[in-house]
């Protein structure tokens, strides 16, 4: 874990309201898939965390979505050869066991970012099979990226780009014949509860979750998640990937 | 290199900077990014008797140069944090216990536990987050002198700070109430309650509904209070409330504090506490300030 000064190499827009942002940090990092960063952006007291697409040495890629100021700013304001902190890598991201040889990615929205990582990471050793839904056409983005996959299906809310409906859906007419070993996820709640309820304890299944934070680091205790005992864990530091069955997703 | 040692109820510390209360754990997280030595001292979370689980999320939410937070004080416990983090952070540096109880006589119980093991407890009588405690002390001078008291008599020999919240009508009536009731030396400010709404969901950000408002733009009305805090009472005044860097470090001691403690700053940078440590050193040797206790209340009022 670094606190660097990275360097803003590209900042562009690849969706309907989506940008990436590649920058080189001072030094190598080391990261893990599904791990993320907080990025620093002028003027803001919070840091703005968001998952790691691609990393190769000190060159970096996040991708995201222009939501409020904060990442209005990030897409306006940082062009390159702009400096931007960036506190990296944080978080404990998600592992494949070596005997799970066939990964299912469910992806939603922003939820895919992280799972590139994923695909980027395993695509050699396993044979994975990914479920991404867009709410529509214009928000459909990382194709290139997501068709290392063995098998990749997209699917869009209205139908305007592959097949109409929703990622879980799409895992679920193909689940019986594809038979993953683990299933790795991250999209919004409501998606995160259709996969719970479709395979919840049936198939070990990981999901990655967004929840506000201060430090990143595990120390302030405000990015909290509660567990299915009742008791509660740290986002940032003890997740933001969780096995499905020990994270309650009613909060 | 001037000196940057300053002197806390006859504890030297190596600096003035203390990261502050609930944005720094118990040092572990940080300790993975730089040497925590260096720090003059460590506010620890708010330690209550039994472990507590804290408030539903969102606890933390944005405004324009500030945020807001309602944690409700989760935390593992005192007896948690004495078998399995105090040793541990006491090697580091000096270390603050920021205690919090759900009535007087926790406050009490929690002191003696810790009492002769840590090198100051600092009492939050004003934490804004928790429905039953914190607040309650907090504003009125009568059980800001009686939770003092009961604090300090629960105390053979660590001594007693006592932590100020802003949330008040008089800040020096309540600071000569903490000095009276046994107070070694005061703290300020905690944050301010506030509210940010999702217009959009027409709904309060925060779980909790309210919050505590911290971070750089409470910064002008904690250096006024710290100051008339200093200038109501005999005993040291630690200041804090929005400091970003050294410069407003200065500002701080200028209007009387000793040392000042750095919250919301660790989360806009991890490396807050460190820069602000090295550049108390620039600043005072391009200012020729020699020893940098000279500062301690140095502003000089107008008129
Ligand atoms: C571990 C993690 C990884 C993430 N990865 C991505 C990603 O790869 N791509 C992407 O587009 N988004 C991602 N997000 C969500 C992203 O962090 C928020 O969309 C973003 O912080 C919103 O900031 P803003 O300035 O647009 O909104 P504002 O409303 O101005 O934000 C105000 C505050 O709320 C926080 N906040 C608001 N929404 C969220 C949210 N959904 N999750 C966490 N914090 C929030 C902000 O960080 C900021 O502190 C991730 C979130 C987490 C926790
Ligand atoms: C997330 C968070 C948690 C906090 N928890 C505590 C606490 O447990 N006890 C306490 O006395 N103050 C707590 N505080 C208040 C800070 O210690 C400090 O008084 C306040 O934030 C003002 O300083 P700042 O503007 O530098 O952040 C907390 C503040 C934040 C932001
Ligand atoms: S953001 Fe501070 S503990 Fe997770």
């Amino acid at each position: 874990m670094i606190e660097t000064r990275a360097t803003v190499l590209e900042n562009v827009r690849i969706a309907e309201n989506i940008y990436s942002l590649t920058f080189a940090t001072e030094q190598p990092v080391p990261v893990r898939p599904g791990q993320f960063c907080m990025l620093g952006v002028t003027g803001f007291p919070l840091r703005r965390p968001l998952a790691i697409c691609m990393a190769e040495g000190e060159r970096i890629t996040v991708c995201y979505q222009v939501k409020g100021r904060g990442t209005e700013m990030l897409a306006r304001g940082y062009q390159r050869g702009h400096t931007i902190p960036v506190l990296l890598p944080l978080g404990n991201g998600f592992f494949v066991r070596q005997e799970e040889k066939k990964v299912a990615v469910v992806g939603g929205g922003v939820g895919v970012f992280p799972l590139v990582s994923v695909i980027r990471a395993y695509a050699q050793e396993k044979e994975i099979f990914s479920y991404v839904g867009f709410r529509t056409r214009a928000a459909v983005c990382m194709q290139y990226e997501l068709q290392r996959s063995k098998e990749l299906t997209v699917t869009t809310d209205d139908g305007s780009f592959g097949k109409r409906g929703t990622a879980v859906q799409a895992l679920m007419e193909n689940i019986g014949r594809v038979k993953p070993d683990v299933i790795l996820s991250c999209g919004p709640l409501p998606m995160l509860r259709a996969l719970k309820n479709a395979v919840g304890g049936k198939i070990p299944a990981f999901v990655s979750l967004e929840e506000r934070m201060g430090c990143g680091v595990g120390a302030c205790l405000v990015c909290v998640c509660s567990l299915s005992g009742g008791a509660h864990a740290r986002v940032c530091k003890d997740g933001p990937v969780f096995d499905l069955t020990e994270v309650d997703l009613n909060g | 290199m001037a000196d940057l040692r300053v002197t806390l109820l006859g504890t030297e510390l190596k600096n003035p900077v203390i990261p502050a209360s609930g944005t720094f754990g118990f040092g572990r997280e940080f300790a993975e990014l730089y040497d925590i030595s260096m720090l003059g001292a460590v506010a620890t979370k708010g330690l209550t008797l039994e472990p507590r689980a804290g408030n539903p999320t969102p606890r933390i939410a944005e405004s324009r140069g500030v945020i807001l937070n309602a944690v409700g004080l989760q935390n593992p416990g005192v007896r948690h944090f004495i078998e399995e983090d105090l040793a541990w952070l006491r090697e580091k540096t000096k270390v603050i216990a920021n205690v919090a109880g759900k009535d007087v006589e926790e406050y009490g119980k929690i002191c003696a536990l810790l009492d002769g093991k840590v090198d100051f407890i600092e009492l939050n009588i004003s934490c804004p987050n928790v429905k039953c405690g914190g607040m309650a002390f907090g504003i009125r001078p009568e059980s800001i002198e009686n939770v003092t008291w009961v604090a300090k008599n629960a105390l053979k020999t660590t001594p007693l700070i006592v932590k100020l919240s802003p949330n008040v009508e008089s800040i020096a009536e309540n600071a000569r109430a903490a000095e009276r009731g046994g107070a070694d030396a005061l703290s300020l400010v905690n944050t301010f309650t506030g509210m940010a709404i999702d217009i959009e969901r027409r709904r309060p950000i925060l779980a909790n509904n309210t919050g505590g408002v911290s971070g750089a733009g409470i910064k002008p009305i904690a250096v006024r209070m710290v100051l008339e805090a200093a200038h109501a009472v005999k005993i040291p005044v630690i200041g804090m409330g929005g400091i970003t860097c050294a410069e407003d470090a200065i500002e701080f001691m200028m209007a009387g504090a000793c040392a000042v403690e750095v919250g919301t700053q660790n989360f806009t940078d991890a490396l807050a506490c460190p820069k602000i440590i090295a550049d108390l050193g620039a600043w005072c040797d391009a200012h020729g300030v020699e020893r940098i206790r000279d500062l301690i209340g140095a502003a000089r009022m107008n008129g």
